[in-house]
C-alpha cells in the first residue's frame, strides 16, 4: 500500500536521514521525496510502498523512538492518523516554578514545540502560550495533566476550546 | 383562531418589552392566526387585571389603574392560559420566580419565562410537574436571549444525537474580552469602559465570575443534553486572572481569549478560540456551537441580551405553545 508521510523537520544535517533509516529497515519502498524550506523548519513529504499496515505501524512506533513527529499520515489517499496540535496559555509565575518540569511532564504525553512567554515585569504573573503536538488518543491525557499542572502550580489555565 | 389568554408576571425591562412588542406586532398575529389577550399584568407593588383583555397601548402609557392584588393570587385565580415569567432572578433562592412558576403549573396553566434562577435551582422538579399537569414550561429566553438556541436543538435538531454546546453566553464578558484584545487594554479599564457604557452592572460579579454563564450551562445541560445538573456541577473559572499579557500573547498565536461555557464537559471558563472559529464573536454578541452527530457543528449567533431582543424569544414559545396544544 501507498504510504504518504507528512512532517516538520528542523533543518539540521541528518534528519531526513534519520526518517528514512527506519522506513528502509522495515522493507518500505520509497517513492519520493520533497521537502521545502520555510525559516528553521523543513516541511518533507516522503512517499513509499510498505507491504501491510503492521510494516507501517512498525516504522511509525520506530519514528516514534526517534522522537520524530508525523503531522499526518496518509494511506493510499486516506488520512491514516493524525497528530493534533493543541495550544494552551498559562498565567502566573510559569518561569519561576520550574518551568523545565512543566514541559517535560508534558513531553510525556506528546511534544511541546513551541513557548513563547510574556513576562512585562520579572515580579508580576508572566503569560507563557505553548503548542504541543499530540496523538489524537491521548488527547485527554494531555489536557488532563495540563490542568493537573495549573492546579498544582496555581497558574490560570486558558485552554483551547476543542 | 388560536387564542390564549396570559398573565404577565413581571412589568420590568423586560416585561415592558414584550407588552410593547406584542401590541406592535397585534396585526402581524391576527394575519397567522393568533388572538393573543393579555388578562393580568403583575408588578410587585400590585396588578392590573381585566378579564376582557387590557388595553396595552393605554397600559404602555401608564394610563391604567394598578390595583393591589398580589401576583402569586393573581397566578392562582385569574383565569388564565400562559403565565409568563419575567421577574429578575435570585440565584441563591430562585423566588419570587420559583413559587410564581410552581403555581402556575400546579394551576394548570402554561409557562413562558426568561427567568434563570427558577430552573438552575430546580429544573427536574419544574419539568416533572408541568409534566404531571400536561402544561407547557417553554424557556427558550433564558439562554442567549435572542438566539433560538433550546428549541433548534429540541424540535428542529431532534433526530440529531447533540454531542457537545459551547457557548459564549454572556455579553458583559464577551464584550470587556473583545475590548482587552482590540485595544490591548487591561482588564480593569475594559471593564470600567463596559460599566460607563451600562453594559456591565455597578457590582460585576456575577458576570465576571463566570456564574451568569454557568447558569445557562446549567439550563442547557438539563434542557438539551438531559442531564440531571446543578449549578455546584459546573468547575467556574472567571475572567478577571485574564491579562493584557495574556490576550496579546494568544492574538499573536492566532487566537482570541472567551469566556466558554462546555456543557457536556460541565465547565466555564476562559478559553483560545482561534481567531476564524465561528465562536469568535465580538462585543456584546453571543454564540452557541452544537455539536451533532448528524447535521455536522451548527452555530447560532446573535443578540445574547436586550429586553426587545429578549420578547422574540419569549413570544416565540406562546405561541410554539399554542401550537402545540392545537396539535395534540
Amino acid at each position: 500500500m501507498r504510504v504518504e508521510l507528512l512532517l516538520e523537520l528542523k533543518d539540521v544535517p541528518g534528519m531526513l536521514v534519520k526518517v528514512l533509516e527506519p522506513v528502509s529497515a522495515n522493507g518500505g519502498n520509497i517513492i519520493n521525496v520533497v521537502h521545502s524550506r520555510q525559516g528553521g523548519e523543513v516541511s518533507v513529504t516522503v512517499a513509499f510502498y510498505v507491504r501491510d499496515q503492521a510494516t507501517l505501524d512498525r516504522i511509525l512506533a520506530a519514528l516514534k523512538e526517534r522522537r520524530i513527529s508525523c503531522d499526518d499520515v496518509m494511506v493510499e489517499g486516506r488520512r491514516y492518523y493524525r497528530k493534533r496540535s493543541l495550544s494552551f496559555i498559562l498565567v502566573g509565575h510559569v518561569i519561576d516554578r520550574n518551568v523545565r518540569d512543566t514541559i517535560d511532564r508534558i513531553n510525556r504525553l506528546g511534544l511541546v514545540r513551541d513557548v513563547d512567554v510574556k513576562m512585562e515585569n520579572p515580579d508580576m504573573a508572566s503569560a507563557a502560550l505553548l503548542r504541543v503536538n499530540v496523538d489524537e488518543d491521548r488527547v485527554g491525557r494531555l489536557v488532563d495533566c495540563v490542568r493537573e499542572i495549573a492546579r498544582r502550580k496555581r497558574f490560570l489555565l486558558i485552554e483551547e476550546v476543542l | 383562531m388560536r387564542t390564549a389568554r396570559l398573565i404577565v408576571a413581571g412589568y420590568g425591562k423586560i416585561g415592558k418589552a414584550f407588552i410593547s412588542t406584542l401590541e406592535g406586532k397585534a396585526s402581524r398575529l391576527r394575519d397567522l392566526g393568533y388572538d393573543l389577550k393579555v388578562v393580568a399584568v403583575c408588578e410587585k407593588a400590585g396588578s392590573v387585571v381585566d378579564a376582557d383583555g387590557i388595553d396595552l397601548k393605554r397600559l404602555l402609557d401608564g394610563k391604567v389603574r394598578w390595583g393591589k392584588a398580589k401576583t402569586l393570587d393573581v397566578i392562582r385565580d385569574v383565569d388564565a392560559d400562559i403565565v409568563l415569567e419575567l421577574t429578575p432572578g435570585n440565584v441563591n433562592t430562585g423566588e419570587p420566580g420559583l413559587g410564581h412558576i410552581r403555581a402556575a403549573l400546579n394551576g394548570g396553566r402554561h409557562v413562558v419565562t426568561s427567568n434563570k434562577s427558577p430552573l438552575v435551582l430546580d429544573y427536574a422538579g419544574l419539568d416533572g410537574l408541568a409534566g404531571k399537569r400536561g402544561v407547557k414550561l417553554k424557556i427558550e429566553a433564558t439562554v442567549g436571549g435572542a438566539i433560538p438556541v433550546i428549541n433548534t436543538c429540541l424540535n428542529e435538531l431532534k433526530c440529531n444525537g447533540i454531542r457537545n454546546i459551547y457557548g459564549i453566553l454572556n455579553g458583559t464578558t464577551n464584550y470587556i474580552l473583545s475590548k482587552m484584545a482590540e485595544e490591548g487594554v487591561d482588564f480593569q479599564s475594559a471593564l470600567a469602559e463596559a460599566q460607563s457604557l451600562g453594559l456591565a452592572e455597578p457590582d460585576p460579579s456575577y458576570d465576571i465570575e463566570g456564574v451568569d454563564t454557568a447558569a445557562k450551562v446549567v439550563i442547557l445541560a438539563n434542557a438539551v443534553l438531559e442531564g440531571n445538573v446543578k449549578l455546584r456541577d459546573i468547575r467556574v473559572e472567571g475572567i478577571d486572572s485574564v491579562t493584557a499579557e495574556a490576550v496579546e500573547l494568544a492574538k499573536e498565536h492566532g487566537f482570541v481569549v472567551k469566556l466558554v461555557g462546555d456543557v457536556a464537559g460541565r465547565r466555564v471558563g476562559p478559553r483560545l478560540v482561534p481567531v476564524d472559529h465561528p465562536l469568535n464573536v465580538s462585543g456584546s454578541l453571543n454564540a452557541i456551537l452544537v455539536e451533532t452527530d448528524v447535521a455536522g457543528d451548527i452555530t447560532l449567533t446573535g443578540a445574547g441580551a436586550g429586553p426587545r431582543e429578549t420578547s422574540s424569544a419569549l413570544l416565540g414559545d406562546v405561541l410554539e405553545v399554542l401550537d402545540a396544544v392545537r396539535a395534540s
